[in-house]
């Protein structure tokens, strides 16, 4: 008996330590209060919205809750009613999902590390803005533009208000950014 | 026998007993339709950096080293290749979406840069993946400018 117990045990350890490998699932329940509720309408709210308190969140250098947001946007994803598209719209909703998602799980993943939140957020915004694009978020958005960003690369961001509010620089230069776009 | 002997024949047979489940090997000899080579293309200075730093988990082709016939090492390694597989897979590269391929080649450079890849678990034992200056410089541009002209090839990065 006693060594059925212990190989048992063994056997345990030995797949918790594969186990203790795999990332932390973030399954936390959002906290809105902490998060500033950005109201949007139409039939990809629920993605523009989250994406929209990442990029706030990201603004304030608050890193844990971009990963909330992070996470929130993967389940804004998850609950998108697919059925509703059909052919070309589908392909284009599914070919955004698919990298989006990713992004966002990443984002979710790296509470404290904000540099590597940044850059997915940076091809997060590439899709949000050509979702938008195809199937419109039923309020004004703004594209800003900031050249300066990554070495003279430059980087866009999609926001809900005119004003200038950097989320890759966050609060050490909030001003940089120019308006590309009204969509 | 003592308890403490009881306890060290059990360890004993356990790790003998595991050693006869082995994992699956990575392993494919061919080079697929869905290889990154046929997509975007790798100066052969590039290449071999990729296949010295990246392929063993990031491929479908592993380079073994003796200890993985050892468990749990194979089993850890195993989990390990499965997960570097689903964040990105040279072989499989070419059957991404467009959008994907793109944000995977940004994310190259961006994991070079930051020093996250390779894993410093990975380096240790891996000599040749401790990148210099010069080698993270190639990698980095490489992956920069094969984004970029992917990307340019549907829209305009602005």
């Amino acid at each position: 008996m006693k060594t059925i117990i212990i190989s048992i045990a063994i056997a345990v350890s030995i797949l918790a330590a594969c186990k203790s490998n795999r990332p932390a699932e973030s399954k936390t329940t959002m906290t809105t209060s902490s998060i500033k509720e950005v109201k949007s309408s139409g039939p990809i709210e629920e993605i523009v919205t989250a994406y929209l308190e990442l990029k706030n969140s990201l603004a304030e250098d608050n890193s844990a809750n971009a990963a909330k947001a992070g996470t929130q946007l993967e389940t804004a994803f998850e609950n998108f009613d697919k059925t509703a598209l059909a052919g070309a719209e589908r392909k284009t909703f599914e070919d955004v999902e698919e990298d989006a998602r990713e992004n966002a799980e990443h984002i979710g993943e790296n509470s404290g590390n904000i540099a590597h939140q940044r850059e997915h957020f940076e091809l997060l915004s590439k899709d949000i803005y050509d979702l938008v694009k195809a199937f419109g978020s039923g309020r004004v958005l703004y594209k800003f533009v900031c050249q300066s960003y990554n070495n003279g690369k430059g980087a866009f961001w999609i926001s809900e208000t005119n004003e200038i509010i950097n989320p890759y620089l966050g609060e050490s230069l909030p001003a940089c950014g120019t308006k590309a776009e009204e969509i | 026998m003592s308890r403490l002997n009881k306890i060290l024949l059990t360890t004993c047979a356990v790790i003998i007993a595991i050693q006869f489940i082995q994992p699956a090997r990575n392993k494919n000899g061919q080079v697929l339709s869905t290889d990154i080579s046929k997509t975007v293309t790798i100066p052969d200075s590039v290449l071999d950096i990729l296949m010295n730093a990246c392929y063993d988990c990031h491929s479908n082709n592993t380079n073994y080293p003796w200890y993985s016939n050892i468990q749990p090492m194979g089993w850890l390694m195993a989990n390990h290749i499965k997960q570097a597989k689903e964040e990105l897979n040279f072989s499989e590269f070419n059957s991404y979406s467009h959008r994907r391929q793109v944000s995977k080649l940004d994310g190259i450079a961006n994991s070079i840069k930051d020093d996250i890849m390779p894993l410093s678990s990975y380096k240790l034992m891996h000599k040749n993946a401790n990148l210099n200056k010069d080698e993270k410089k190639r990698i980095i541009n490489w992956a920069q400018q094969s984004g970029d002209s992917l990307s340019t090839k549907n829209y305009n990065r602005f």
